[in-house]
């Protein structure tokens, strides 16, 4: 199965390289029916600078003053945003948010909620094995931290956050 | 390829779904028919092994979890009801949807969930997000959820996972679009410069696959 | 359609508990669920193959059950009526998450594949039935039926599980007779295919 995905993806991505610079129609994909959008992130916190591993992602519009919202629930001093993602939740499908391979997220939609939210029923993945499974309401301003596995002398975090527009 | 009736004579006959002259006749067939005979005995013991090895009743993994849970969303969704309908006739709907006698009754994980909406004065107005139940498949791993208004934000801590092996060189990636494809149930992402960075699938139990692995 | 599982006597009837529950009895609910879970539980995880998913699937046909209840009839038993929903959360996940096998989920391909009679099927290196021991072959059976479609998935479980009549098969699914026992005979095959080192070797 494995060589065969791979093969896939190596053909998907051939076609959608020689697509570029061409007009939309040729790469053109269906557009799905979504619930909102949202941007994770990766993160890693950390007392010892030197563990940094100089990733210079940026941080969301959306979350202003986030490594001190998180030095607030954490007690870390250095915190990385190693890898993020900005994902449409989709209505009909899931959605996956892949900041890294290490750590993902698997998300349902279960429609909209009240005050602009959206009810998501999540899944933390390691790897091939689920961490948690949470069913949560998500709200624009007020995002999801999430404590994840120690790693070295700190901890991965994953942040999710619904995207204002 | 065998014929339709064929094909629905063999089955009805592993089944035992014909009648007694429609017994004799199938028989009298695979008297004459050494292959098809053949296969309708594999078939049958096929059929057998099935029956034996597939259970009718299995036991439910974190059984108690399993109810609670579904307590606790019968009771998310009623309040959520609840919530609706006091829009228009105030806090009193609500409080008399809590009086009913049942909902005394009610497990301690749904109280849990009613006591976060309630005994967390954030969500009177419930601009927040919210973690409404979480379930660890890993009984050594505890999840636990908080707001927390320095921070403004929700919380979930996982104490009890395994660490990341520090010689793990755990890397991340940049996101900025993504298309799924239903009929491979697969979902395609692009960087910002639009170039396919990888691909997630399920393997046949399930469980995601990320190609390439990176 | 599958029985009500039996009741000792003075076990409270399905029908008093649907009633308590219908009138927002929560209680009575929770005793319908330890009462079935573990039989609902089992066909999502036929149909599934995946302990995860049909741990929240039968969940999710318990939830849907509540919100139905007040359109719960009683002109059925309430197992029958929880299997359907059952089945159809689970034959709707199915559907959406179909998964690229080898062509395992084109009726058509598959039928073509396993065309009957077929004796050159590859002899593959694994145990013979004799040396085979119950566990193993239980294993192997469910390797079998995950690799199988979702259409071929379901009609197996609905006959070798469940035990429902052809009739109720087509009701349930829902399709012609004819259709059922289409996908019977070529589901049979299918797993025949994959487990021929054991029946080849058995008669």
């Amino acid at each position: 199965m494995k060589p065969i995905l791979t093969a896939l993806f190596l053909v998907i991505c051939t076609a959608l390289a020689s697509a570029q610079g061409e007009p939309p129609s040729v790469v053109s994909s269906v557009k799905h029916a979504t619930e909102g959008h949202v941007w994770g992130a990766l993160i890693f916190a950390t007392n010892d600078a030197t563990q940094l591993t100089g990733a210079k992602e940026p941080i969301h519009a959306d979350l202003p003053r986030l490594n001190e919202r998180l030095a607030k629930v954490f007690p870390f001093k250095h915190f990385e945003i190693l890898g993020q993602h900005r994902q449409d939740i989709f209505r009909e499908y899931e959605s996956w948010v892949v900041p890294s391979r290490d750590l993902f997220m698997k998300i349902d939609s279960k429609g909209p909620a009240d005050k602009g939210g959206v009810n998501l029923h999540l899944q933390v993945w390691r790897e091939q094995q689920v961490l948690v499974k949470s069913d949560a309401v998500l709200r624009k301003d007020s995002p999801l931290f999430i404590g994840g596995p120690p790693w070295k002398e700190g901890r991965l975090i994953f942040v999710l956050c619904l995207e204002r527009k | 390829m065998k014929p339709p009736s064929e094909e629905h004579d063999l089955i009805r006959w592993i089944d035992g779904e014909m009648n007694e002259t429609e017994i004799a006749t199938f028989e009298e067939r695979l008297k004459q028919d050494p292959v098809l005979a053949k296969e309708a005995r594999q078939m049958r013991e096929l059929s057998t092994s099935l029956r034996t090895h597939l259970p009718a009743e299995m036991r439910v993994p974190h059984a108690d979890y399993f109810n609670t849970q579904i307590e606790v969303r019968i009771t998310q969704m009623a309040l959520d009801e609840a919530r609706a309908k006091q829009a228009s006739p105030g806090l009193g709907a609500m409080f008399q949807w809590l009086r009913q006698p049942w909902f005394a009754l009610a497990g301690t994980a749904a109280l849990a969930v009613l006591g976060f909406f309630l005994l967390n004065p954030a969500t009177g107005d419930a601009s927040e997000s919210m973690i409404i139940s979480s379930y660890t498949p890993n009984t050594h791993v505890q999840a636990r959820t908080y707001h927390d208004s320095a921070a403004d934000a929700t919380v979930l801590i996982l104490d009890g996972l395994d660490a990341v092996p520090a010689e793990r060189k755990v890397s991340g990636i940049n996101i900025q679009r993504s298309e799924v494809e239903p009929e491979l149930a697969s979902t395609t992402m692009f960087d910002s410069h639009g170039t396919p960075v990888l691909m997630i699938s399920r393997d046949a139990l399930g469980n995601p696959m990320i190609t390439p692995r990176g | 359609m599958p029985a009500s599982a039996s009741t000792d006597p003075g076990e409270v009837s399905d029908l008093d508990l649907v009633k308590r529950s219908q009138a927002g009895d929560t209680r009575a609910f929770d005793v319908l669920v330890t009462r079935y879970r573990g039989r609902i539980y089992a066909m999502t995880y036929h149909l599934i193959q995946n302990e995860t998913e049909a741990w929240d699937l039968a969940q999710e046909a318990f939830i849907k059950a509540w919100r139905a209840l007040p359109t719960f009839k009683h002109d059925a038993g309430f197992y029958t009526w929880l299997y359907r929903i059952a089945h159809n959360v689970s034959y709707d996940w199915l559907r959406k998450k179909k998964i690229q096998g080898d062509g395992e989920f084109d009726d058509e391909r598959t039928e073509h594949r396993v065309a009957v009679g077929a004796e050159a099927t590859p002899k593959g290196d694994l145990a013979p039935d004799a040396a085979m021991t119950n566990a193993e072959l239980g294993q192997r059976i469910q390797q079998a039926i995950a690799k199988l479609s979702p259409e071929h998935r379901q009609v197996i479980v609905l006959r070798e599980v469940e035990g429902l009549a052809y009739e109720e098969i087509a009701a349930l699914i829902p399709c012609s007779l004819g259709t059922v026992m289409s996908r019977l005979f070529y589901a049979r095959k299918k797993l025949q295919e994959q487990l021929h080192d054991v029946y080849e070797t058995s008669i």
